[in-house]
C-alpha cells in the first residue's frame, strides 16, 4: 500500500535532481560548439566582391573529428549566401544574426545540437553554423540520469524497509489484540485487561470494554426477565395442573373426563414449551451462565429420579450405563439438553420399550448418548430434526419440535458435536434411534 | 397431620390445599411470607410448603428464620420449597438453608403428595421408632420387622437394605448407596450380593403388594405402596 507513493516520490526526485545538473553539462558541450564556430570565423577572407574560407584541410578534419560525434558546420555571407560547410544545415528559426544562438534542429535525418555565431567579415557580419549530433549528450544525459536515479533508489528501497517494519512493529500490538478477542468464546463478555495492550490502544480497549459491559448488563437483564418470565408463567400453570387434576380424581361423566384429559395434557405441554422456550433464550450466545468442572455421570444421576417416574408413567425401561465424563459447561444448559434427549426417548418408545442413557470417555472426548427402540429416525431426517420447530412427518405424539434444536443449541454452545445414528438393535430388525453428543476434550 | 402452605398465587394455593385435605390433613394457608414465621413460631407443623416468589419477605428469607428461631421440639420442622425458578443457585441455596426437599413448578399432583407423603413419614421417623410402608412396618429400634402384623424373617442384611429403601421411597437408591449402608456389616459387598439380598426382599414383600422397582444400571427404588 506505501510502494506507489513511494515510487512517485522516487520519480519526482530523480527529475528534481535531473534537470539542475543537465542544464550546466548542457551549456558547457555548447561552449565547445560556440568555441568551434569562432575559430572557423577568423579563417573568412574577403575575396574580390564577397568571402571566402580559408580553412587549411588538416584543420577541417581536426574540427570534424571528434571521438563520439559528428561535427557539421556551415558559413554564411553578409547577405545570407552560403560560403562554405554543408549546404542545408538549418538556420535558427528565430534570433538575430548578430548574437550567438544555440538551438535543436535536424540535419542528414538526425536529432542534432546547433549555435549559430556572429562572425567579423570586413566591415560587415556573417554567420558561422556548428551542429554536432547528440551521441555525447545522450550518454551524458543517462550518466547524469543513472547517477541521481542509483542513490535515490536506494534511498526508497531503505524508506519501505523501514516504514514496512515500523509499521508492523507499531500495528503488532493492535494485531495481538483482534486476534485475542477473536479467539474468545461468543459467550465471554468480560473485559480486556488493558494491562496487557499497549498505550496506544488504550482508549481503543476502554471504548470496547464500556461496549463489552454494556452487553452484560443487557444479557443480564435478559436472565432477569427470564427468571421473572419462569415464575409468571408457572405458577398460574400449576395451578391450572393442580385444579384439572383435583378434578379428574373425582367422578365425572366420561365425555366431560374426555374434555378434561385434553386440558390436562395441554397445560403440561405449555409448560413444557415454555421451560424448552425459557432454555432455548438461555442458550443464546452472550446469555451464557458460568462454565463450570462438571461430570456427566453426576448430572444424570442428579436427574434419575425424576426421569424414572416419566418412564414408569409410559411403561419404559430406563437403565443407566455410567461412567465418569469430565466436561466444562453449564450444568443448568446441560441438564436442560440431557431432559430433552430423555424426554424424546421416552416420549417415542412403544410401550415396553428399553431406553438407556449412558455417560463415558472415547479417549479424552466425553460423551453423553441415549438410545432408545422406538421407530428410530430415518437418515435423511436427521439433519432436520434439529431444527427448530421441525417433526418428522407422520410423527405422532404431542412435541413442539423444539427438544433437539435446543439440544442443538446446547451443544453447539459447548463446543460439542452431536450425532444421530441406528440404535444398536437396528441390525436385528427392531429400529430404535442413537443420539449422542461428544464434547471436545476439556 | 397438620401443614402449612405458603404460597401466594390464590389458585394454586386453593389445588395445594384441597388434595392435602384429601389426603386426609389439616391443611393451614397463608400468602405471607411474615405471617407464615409468626404461624410456626406459635404452633408445631408438622410439614411446611414453601413458595420461595413471595411478596416482601421470600421464601429464602422465610426458610432461614424458621431454621435460626428457637429450637423447635421435635427436630426441625420439614420444609418442602416450591420455586418457580429453575436456576441451579437457587437450589442449592433452599438446600443450603436446610430445606428437605425441593419442587420446580409445575408439578404433577401425584409427585407432589409422593413427597409430602416421605417427608412425613421421615419426620415421623425422626419421632419415633416405627416406619410404616403399607402393610410392613419396621421397629427400628428393636430392629425387627412386621408385615400384616406378623414377624417377618430377614438376615441382618436384608434388613439393612430394606431400612435404606425405606428411607427414600420413590427416589432411586443406587447400589453404591446401599453397599455404603450396608458396609457396616464387614466384609466386602459386591453388588452382585446386593441383587441377591434385593430378590429375596422382593419374594418376601411383593406377595403383600410392596414393589421393588430395578432401575437398570444405577439401583433400585422402593414404590409408593398403592395396595395388595
Amino acid at each position: 500500500m506505501l510502494l506507489p507513493p513511494i515510487a512517485a516520490l522516487l520519480v519526482l526526485g530523480a527529475l528534481v535532481a535531473y534537470y539542475p545538473s543537465i542544464e550546466p553539462a548542457t551549456a558547457a558541450y555548447d561552449q565547445g560548439l560556440i568555441d568551434v564556430g569562432i575559430s572557423l570565423g577568423s579563417y573568412i577572407r574577403a575575396a574580390g566582391t564577397g568571402y571566402r574560407l580559408e580553412l587549411p584541410a588538416a584543420v577541417d578534419q581536426v574540427l570534424r573529428r571528434d571521438s563520439f560525434d559528428t561535427v557539421y558546420y556551415r558559413v554564411l555571407g553578409p547577405g545570407g549566401e552560403v560560403i562554405a560547410g554543408d549546404d542545408g544545415l538549418p538556420e535558427p528559426a528565430s534570433g538575430s544574426s548578430a548574437v550567438v544562438v544555440a538551438y535543436d534542429t535536424a540535419y542528414n535525418g538526425q536529432s542534432v545540437r546547433a549555435v549559430a555565431v556572429p562572425a567579423q567579415c570586413g566591415l560587415e557580419s556573417c554567420r558561422v553554423l556548428v551542429a554536432e549530433t547528440l551521441v555525447k549528450r545522450t550518454r551524458m544525459a543517462r550518466d547524469i540520469l543513472f547517477s541521481t536515479l542509483l542513490p535515490e533508489m536506494l534511498i526508497a528501497f531503505a524508506t519501505i524497509t523501514i516504514v514496512w517494519f515500523g509499521v508492523k512493529r507499531g500495528l503488532g500490538p493492535l494485531a495481538r489484540l483482534s486476534e485475542d478477542i477473536k479467539a474468545r468464546s461468543p459467550g465471554d463478555l468480560r473485559p480486556i485487561d488493558p494491562a496487557g495492550t499497549p498505550e496506544e490502544t488504550r482508549p481503543l480497549v476502554s471504548a470496547l470494554n464500556g461496549l463489552l459491559e454494556e452487553l452484560s448488563q443487557a444479557s443480564r437483564n435478559q436472565q432477569r426477565f427470564l427468571a421473572n418470565a419462569a415464575h409468571q408463567l408457572r405458577t398460574p400453570l400449576a395451578g391450572l395442573q393442580a385444579h384439572t387434576e383435583l378434578t379428574l380424581a373425582k367422578a365425572l361423566p366420561a365425555e366431560v373426563r374426555a374434555e378434561l384429559e385434553q386440558v390436562h395434557q395441554a397445560t403440561i405441554r405449555t409448560a413444557r414449551l415454555a421451560n424448552q422456550l425459557l432454555a432455548l433464550a438461555r442458550a443464546e450466545p452472550g446469555a451464557r451462565g458460568n462454565a463450570a468442572e462438571l461430570n456427566l455421570k453426576t448430572l444424570a444421576e442428579g436427574e434419575a429420579d425424576a426421569w424414572v417416574h416419566q418412564a414408569l408413567a409410559r411403561d419404559v425401561d430406563l437403565g443407566f450405563e455410567l461412567d465418569w465424563a469430565p466436561v466444562q459447561g453449564d450444568a443448568f444448559l446441560l441438564r436442560e439438553a440431557l431432559a430433552n434427549l430423555v424426554h424424546n426417548a421416552i416420549e417415542y418408545s412403544q410401550r415396553g420399550g428399553r431406553v438407556t442413557v449412558r455417560t463415558g470417555r472415547h479417549g479424552v472426548e466425553s460423551y453423553i448418548e441415549v438410545e432408545d427402540d422406538g421407530p428410530g429416525i430415518p437418515p435423511a431426517e436427521r439433519e432436520r430434526v434439529l431444527e427448530r420447530f421441525y417433526r418428522v412427518p407422520g410423527t405422532s405424539g404431542t412435541g413442539s419440535g423444539l427438544g433437539l434444536a435446543i439440544v442443538r443449541e446446547i451443544a453447539v454452545g459447548h463446543g460439542a458435536t452431536i450425532s444421530i445414528t441406528d440404535g444398536t438393535g437396528a441390525a436385528s430388525g427392531t429400529k430404535g434411534c442413537r443420539v449422542a453428543i461428544t464434547f471436545p476434550h476439556g | 397431620m397438620r401443614l402449612l402452605i405458603v404460597e401466594d398465587d390464590a389458585p394454586l394455593a386453593s389445588g395445594l390445599r384441597r388434595i392435602l385435605e384429601a389426603e386426609g390433613h389439616a391443611v393451614d394457608v397463608t400468602s405471607r411470607g411474615e405471617q407464615a414465621v409468626l404461624a410456626a413460631a406459635q404452633e408445631r407443623f408438622d410439614l411446611v410448603i414453601l413458595d420461595i416468589g413471595l411478596p416482601q419477605m421470600d421464601g429464602f428469607e422465610v426458610l432461614r428464620r424458621l431454621r435460626a428461631g428457637s429450637p423447635e421440639k421435635n427436630g426441625p420442622m420439614p420444609v418442602l420449597v416450591l420455586t418457580a425458578r429453575d436456576a441451579v443457585d437457587d437450589r442449592v441455596r433452599g438446600l443450603d438453608l436446610g430445606a428437605d426437599d425441593y419442587m420446580v413448578k409445575p408439578f404433577a399432583m401425584p409427585e407432589l403428595t409422593a413427597r409430602v407423603r416421605a417427608l412425613l413419614r421421615r419426620s415421623q421417623a425422626h419421632g419415633g421408632p416405627r416406619i410404616v410402608h403399607g402393610p410392613l412396618a419396621l421397629d427400628t429400634v428393636a430392629r425387627r420387622a412386621f408385615l400384616k402384623n406378623e414377624p417377618l424373617e430377614r438376615a441382618a442384611r436384608e434388613w439393612a437394605v430394606l431400612e435404606v429403601l425405606l428411607g427414600k421411597v420413590e427416589k432411586i437408591v443406587s447400589k453404591e448407596a446401599i453397599i455404603q449402608a450396608v458396609a457396616g456389616w464387614g466384609d466386602d459387598l459386591s453388588p452382585n450380593a446386593i441383587e441377591v439380598y434385593v430378590s429375596r426382599l422382593r419374594s418376601k414383600l411383593e406377595p403383600a403388594g410392596i414393589k421393588i422397582r430395578t432401575v437398570r444400571g444405577f439401583g433400585y427404588m422402593l414404590e409408593e405402596f398403592k395396595g395388595s
